[in-house]
C-alpha cells in the first residue's frame, strides 16, 4: 500500500507528492514525538503525526520514511511543505485522529 | 585632476602591495585575475561632443548620474560632471557644446587592467567613478565601487559553491569506500529553521554514494540528533563531519553552557529540555541515548561553564560489520 491510496483511504490530500510516493510502506509509525521516530530502526515507514512542524520532515528524511500524512486536520505552515519539496518527501494532510487513521489502515491492509 | 593614465602603465598590476597584508588568499587571487571589464557597466549614457550641455544635464537628471562621459564616434574625449552644469546655469552657456567645457584631464582605466589596479586607484583618488577605455581608445564602460562590490560578491558565491562541492572529495568515485570529506556546520541556539540541515545533507550524500541503507541511517540519525542537542542544549556550536575510509566521525562541540550530570544527561528519559522545545517534538530526553546506540563508537565530555564535545564514529561498509562494537542494549 502506498501512501497515495492511504491518504485516498483517510479522505484526505496529498500537498507535495515526494519521489517514494509510490513506494509501498512496510510499517506505520504514529507520533508526534520526534525522538521517539528517530528510534525506529524499520525501513519504509509511513508517519503519521499531528505535529505540524518542519523539524517533522527532515526527521522523516533522517529515517527513510516514504511519506507524511498529518492528521487530525493539521495545516502545515508553508516552509513545512516546502522543506518537504526541498527533501523529496511526500506529504499529505487528512482529517482524522490519529487513532481513527491508525485503524482504517490497519483495517485495509488486513484485506 | 590627475594625470590621465598612459598605455601599458600596467606595472603596479599584480602586486601585492594593491591589496592589505591581511586580505583574503582567495580575494588576492580574484582582485588580481579579474580584468576590468568583467566588473565595469558597459551599457553607458554618453553624450557626443557637439551635444549641449543642456543634454548632459538631462541624462544626470533622468540617469541620476553625477557624471557624462563625452565621446566622438565611440573615441573618449572627456567627461561632464554636475560642478561644469552647476557653472554652466551660472554663467548663462548651458547650451554651450559639452566639448568646451568638458573636463580632459582625467584618471581612466584601461578594459584589459586587472581589478586590482581599479582598487588601487579608487584609494588613490577618492574619485566614485571611473571611465573605461579600450586600447584604440574607445570609450567601453564605467566602472564604481558598487560594480566591483557586485562582481566580486558574485565570484565569492561562485568560489563557495565550488569548494563546497570539492569539499565532498573523492580519491575514487566508483568507490564510496574512498570518500573522504570534512565539513564543519555552525549551529545557532534555538536555530529551529535549519537545524536538521547538516544531518540532512549528510544522509543525502552518502546516499548519493549509494552506502548501505542501514549505515546511512545509522550516521544521519546521529548526525540529526546531534545537531539538534547543539540547537536546544547549547549556546550555539558546530557540528562536524568527518570521514575516511569507511569510517564516520561526528563531533557536536560547543562553548557552553556544559553538562552538570553526564551520566544523568545519557540515560533514557533524562531531558533539561524547556517545555516549548518539547512541543516541537524534542527534549524526550532520548537524544544522546540514541546517538549511543547507532553509534560503534561514543563519547561525551563536559564541563559546567565551559562547553561539551559529543563524539559519534559510525563504521560503514565495508568494514560495518567487522567493527560493529557497540551493546544493542
Amino acid at each position: 500500500m502506498t501512501i497515495l491510496e492511504v491518504t485516498e483511504l483517510l479522505d484526505g490530500r496529498i500537498l507535495y507528492k515526494g519521489e517514494a510516493a509510490e513506494v509501498d510502506f512496510k510499517h506505520v509509525v504514529a507520533s508526534d514525538l520526534m525522538s521517539d521516530v528517530l528510534l525506529v530502526d524499520e525501513e519504509d515507514i509511513l508517519l503519521l503525526t499531528s505535529l505540524a512542524s518542519d523539524q517533522v520532515v527532515r526527521t522523516a528524511q533522517i529515517i527513510g520514511a516514504v511519506g507524511i500524512i498529518l492528521v487530525n486536520g493539521k495545516l502545515p505552515p508553508s516552509s513545512m511543505a516546502e522543506i518537504a519539496a526541498e527533501l523529496g518527501i511526500t506529504l499529505g494532510r487528512s482529517g482524522y485522529s490519529k487513532y481513527d487513521a491508525c485503524v482504517a489502515i490497519h483495517e485495509a491492509l488486513k484485506k | 585632476m590627475a594625470d590621465p593614465l598612459k598605455n601599458g602603465d600596467s606595472g603596479l598590476a599584480g602586486t601585492r602591495e594593491d591589496v592589505p597584508a591581511n586580505e583574503p588568499l582567495i580575494l588576492i587571487e580574484m582582485i588580481q585575475r579579474l580584468k576590468v571589464r568583467d566588473v565595469m557597466t558597459s551599457e553607458l549614457a554618453a553624450v557626443e561632443r557637439t551635444d549641449p550641455l543642456r543634454v548632459a544635464q538631462s541624462l544626470m537628471k533622468n540617469k541620476k548620474i553625477s557624471g557624462v562621459p563625452v565621446k566622438e564616434g565611440g573615441r573618449f574625449l572627456g567627461l561632464v560632471s554636475i560642478n561644469d552644469i552647476i557653472q554652466a546655469l551660472e554663467g548663462g552657456y548651458i547650451d554651450d557644446p559639452c566639448h568646451k567645457h568638458m573636463s580632459t584631464k582625467l584618471v581612466v582605466l584601461e578594459d584589459d587592467m586587472p581589478l586590482s589596479f581599479a582598487l588601487r586607484y579608487f584609494n588613490k583618488y577618492h574619485y566614485g567613478r571611473f571611465p573605461v577605455i579600450n586600447r584604440e581608445q574607445q570609450l567601453v564602460g564605467i566602472v564604481c565601487q558598487r560594480d566591483i562590490n557586485r562582481a566580486l560578491l558574485i565570484e565569492l558565491t561562485q568560489e563557495f559553491n565550488r569548494l563546497e562541492s570539492e569539499s565532498v572529495s573523492h580519491c575514487v568515485p566508483e568507490d564510496p569506500f574512498n570518500l573522504y570529506v570534512l565539513r564543519e556546520f555552525p549551529v545557532a541556539k534555538y536555530d529551529f529553521e535549519n537545524a536538521g540541515k547538516a544531518a540532512n545533507m549528510i544522509r543525502k550524500v552518502l546516499k548519493e554514494k549509494k552506502f548501505p541503507l542501514k549505515d546511512i541511517r545509522r550516521v544521519a540519525v546521529a548526525a540529526y540528533e546531534l545537531e539538534i542537542n547543539l540547537c536546544v542544549h547549547s549556546d550555539g556550536g558546530v557540528l562536524t563531519w568527518r570521514m575516511s575510509k569507511g569510517r564516520v566521525e561526528i563531533t557536536a562541540s560547543d562553548s557552553g553552557p556544559g553538562i552538570e550530570d553526564v551520566e544523568w544527561a545519557c540515560k533514557d528519559g533524562n531531558s533539561t529540555a524547556i517545555e516549548w522545545i518539547r512541543s516541537l517534538g524534542f527534549g524526550a530526553g532520548m537524544g544522546l541515548v540514541n546517538v549511543k546506540r547507532v553509534a560503534d563508537e561514543f563519547e561525551i565530555h563536559s564541563k559546567p561553564g565551559s562547553g561539551t564535545t559529543v563524539r559519534a564514529v559510525v563504521f560503514v561498509e565495508p568494514r560495518s560489520t567487522d567493527h560493529r562494537q557497540h551493546d544493542q542494549n
